[in-house]
């Protein structure tokens, strides 16, 4: 029985169990239509086992997930048409063209899709005929891109789409998803890229170890659990950080060795300038601005977001 | 069954292999090559010519009639080793496997026996051989039937027991003609079964199945576009194997149905095995491995390149358990001595086993990831 509903997808009470390994614990959620919602959490936290389990790859050990008003244990096949999926760490025939490959799946799904029109959206017209081992990283992402559109989806899922990619492919990948939101699709996308979560969604779920710890607008959850300022200090004298610990706030080191200080207040910031003038120290920079996703999660959570930096060399 | 689904399918496969030339190249290039090398060496195997060292120690007219009389009935190509030679050293020296010497006294002893009826007159003729020459004791065989020969002509009487042979066959086939049958089937189940494990395990591995599973396709649409996929593959390499055998070696074998059912059922069989292996084995090298486990027994044992009855009996037992082994044999029945009752029960045999191992694989290929 498919019953139309404001939301596109309904989870209540999700849970997947891998023998020992509790991976998804109890979770529930909804996902307008129209929305674009965004699962955010550090590897190893049950973004991909989740949204498998809505694609219908996986099966739940409990709980209901409803997907377009149908049951994703039970309508496989009707709920294929009409969802559009890039799983994680996309990948495709290697001899293929970009071009041919589009064509392959939208045979798949038996529908006459607008080739050029999805070579054009994400922007590939002058690689319809490479190879798809002949394309870097991103080209390969914005392809899985295309591909996911093929049958025009009513809901499309894209699974860590910018994981691997330098900054530069990140942003041409962006540039397309937004493009997305644009034209009203559905999307769910799973990210450990704070970033990504906050210039794309209108919403985002935070999980951590198998549990949604926080919900709501990025501006809703910096809001309801960053209620203070980032002061950042670059090119910092070894001394500057005991000075800032002695004026008795807890400063803390970034990867490149820039020290960074919540404040609360912004009297707090020239407190501890004039510290470090009084003392004779010196910096080369300062920045003060408010928090973002990233020092949300580092405080619900207590770990750090990103992932190795390596991981995030170009492919 | 989606025929969309399963043409799009078939054409990405065809497409992938047509532009991976060294992969084409070596699918057919292979067993042509095998066929070139075997069918070379024994083309000539019934004008077999030995070479033969012969050291007359007699130096007499009768001792170069002997000598000429080995040369003729026993097919060698006589090498004359001087009489002053140590025969032994000759043979460490020359790197030459065997050398008979005649003896000093033979036209001697021959007029004592023939003028005098002296039967006391006998010639013992020597062998000096490497027992580490695997063509030593085919030459000696040879060597002992001309000299029997001799001796019964000597003795004047007409032997008692005599041979006739006569072939169940109205033609004696040749090596070349037992071999490119078992060449075909051999190449087919190896077209199928790398084929089907070394293409599902690199797309499980890359996430293309992932992908494909949130898709129309169904996994039966998947599983015979691949089957039609090696079918066709498996089509173009015996064509290619004939026109080669043909042209090359003039062979007559004999083109029919039974070719067509015999390659589609190696090919279901060893998709089939394929498919299982791909289930159990997730990691592309050891898919490698565990193919390679399967497939050289298969090639070596169920006699694709020489028959059976050469192997020991508990061998020829294993050999009989073998799938490949009723192909070899179905399709020689086939196309070598159009044996339509051979060839019948073979494929029923075969047909059965291929019913069973794709039925198997077809259960055993997953797309969902429930584990």
């Amino acid at each position: 029985m498919n019953t139309e509903t404001e939301y596109a997808i309904e989870v209540d009470g999700l849970t997947k169990r891998y023998g020992d390994l509790l991976a998804v614990n109890d979770i529930s959620f909804t996902v307008k239509k129209g929305e674009v919602f965004a699962f955010l959490g550090p590897n190893g936290a049950g973004k991909t086992t989740t949204v498998e389990i809505i694609e219908t790859i996986r099966t739940p050990t409990s709980g209901k997930v409803i997907l377009l008003g149908m049951d994703v244990t039970k309508k496989k096949r009707d709920i294929v048409q009409r969802i559009g999926v890039l799983p994680q760490g996309f990948s495709s025939f290697d001899r293929i063209t970009v071009r041919e490959t589009i064509q392959y799946y939208s045979r798949l799904f038996s529908v006459h899709s607008d080739i050029d029109g999805l070579i054009e959206l994400v922007n590939l017209r002058d690689k319809a005929n490479e190879q798809y081992k002949n394309l870097a990283g991103g080209l390969q992402q914005r392809l899985g891109i295309a591909i996911a559109l093929v049958n025009d989806p009513e809901v499309v899922f894209l699974d860590e789409p910018t994981t691997g990619l330098d900054p530069r492919a990140r942003r041409e990948v962006w540039e397309v998803l937004q493009g997305l939101k644009e034209k009203g699709k559905t999307v769910f996308l799973t990210t450990h890229y704070m970033e990504e979560a906050e210039l794309l969604a209108d919403r985002v779920a935070i999980i951590s170890r198998g549990k949604i710890i926080a919900m709501g607008s990025p501006r809703e959850l910096i809001a309801d659990n960053a209620n203070y300022q980032v002061l950042t200090l670059q090119s910092v004298d070894d001394q500057v950080f005991e000075i800032v610990r002695k004026t008795g706030f807890e400063p803390s080191l970034d990867d490149h060795k820039n020290i960074r200080v919540r404040v609360e207040q912004t009297d707090h910031v020239l407190q501890i300038l004039n510290a470090i003038k009084a003392a004779g120290a010196s910096y080369l920079g300062l920045d003060v601005r408010k928090p973002n996703l990233e020092e949300v999660f580092l405080k619900l959570t207590g770990e750090a977001l990103q992932e190795n930096p390596a991981d995030r060399e170009t492919k | 069954m989606n025929l969309r689904v399963i043409s799009a399918n078939l054409v990405v496969k065809l497409l992938s292999f047509y532009r991976e030339k060294t992969t084409m190249f070596f699918t057919f290039a292979f067993p042509i090559i095998l066929i070139l090398v075997f069918g070379t060496i024994f083309m000539s195997q019934d004008n077999v010519e030995y070479r033969l060292c012969v050291q007359d120690l007699d130096q007499t007219k009768a001792s170069a009639e002997a000598v000429e009389n080995l040369e003729v009935n026993g097919k060698f190509k006589i090498t004359r080793v001087d009489p002053a030679a140590d025969a032994v050293q000759y043979v460490r020296d020359s790197r030459v496997n065997l050398v008979l010497v005649i003896p000093k006294g033979l036209e001697k002893s021959l007029q004592r026996r023939k003028l005098f009826n002296d039967y006391q007159a006998t010639v013992t003729i020597s062998y000096i051989y490497d027992p580490s020459s695997s063509s030593v004791a085919t030459k000696m065989d040879i060597l002992n039937a001309v000299l029997a020969g001799i001796n019964q002509e000597m003795a004047g009487v007409p032997p008692f027991i005599k041979s006739s042979s006569k072939s169940i066959l109205t033609r004696k086939y040749r090596f070349i003609e037992f071999f490119v049958p078992g060449i075909i089937a051999m190449s087919v189940m190896t077209l199928s079964l790398f084929g089907t494990v070394d293409s599902d395990t690199e797309l499980q591995q890359k996430g293309v199945i992932r992908k494909l599973s949130t898709t129309p396709i169904t996994r039966s649409d998947w599983i015979l576009s691949n089957i039609l996929y090696q079918f066709i593959l498996a089509l173009i390499s015996t064509v290619t194997m004939l026109l080669v055998s043909y042209a090359v070696f003039d062979v007559s074998l004999h083109i029919n149905a039974w070719l067509i059912a015999f390659i589609l059922l190696d090919v279901f069989a060893f998709v089939g095995i394929g498919m299982l292996l791909t289930r159990y084995v997730k990691e592309a090298q050891s898919a490698a491995a565990a193919t390679n486990a399967i497939s050289y027994p298969m090639m070596f044992l169920s006699g694709s390149f020489f028959p059976i009855e050469l192997m020991p009996g508990f061998l020829q037992k294993f050999a009989r358990a073998l799938p490949l082994f009723y192909v070899n044999e179905g399709l020689r029945a086939a196309m070598v001595f159009e044996d339509n009752m051979t060839a019948l029960r073979y494929a029923a045999i075969i047909g059965v086993f291929a019913t069973v191992v794709f039925i198997l694989g077809i259960l055993a290929t997953k797309w969902e990831e429930n584990s």
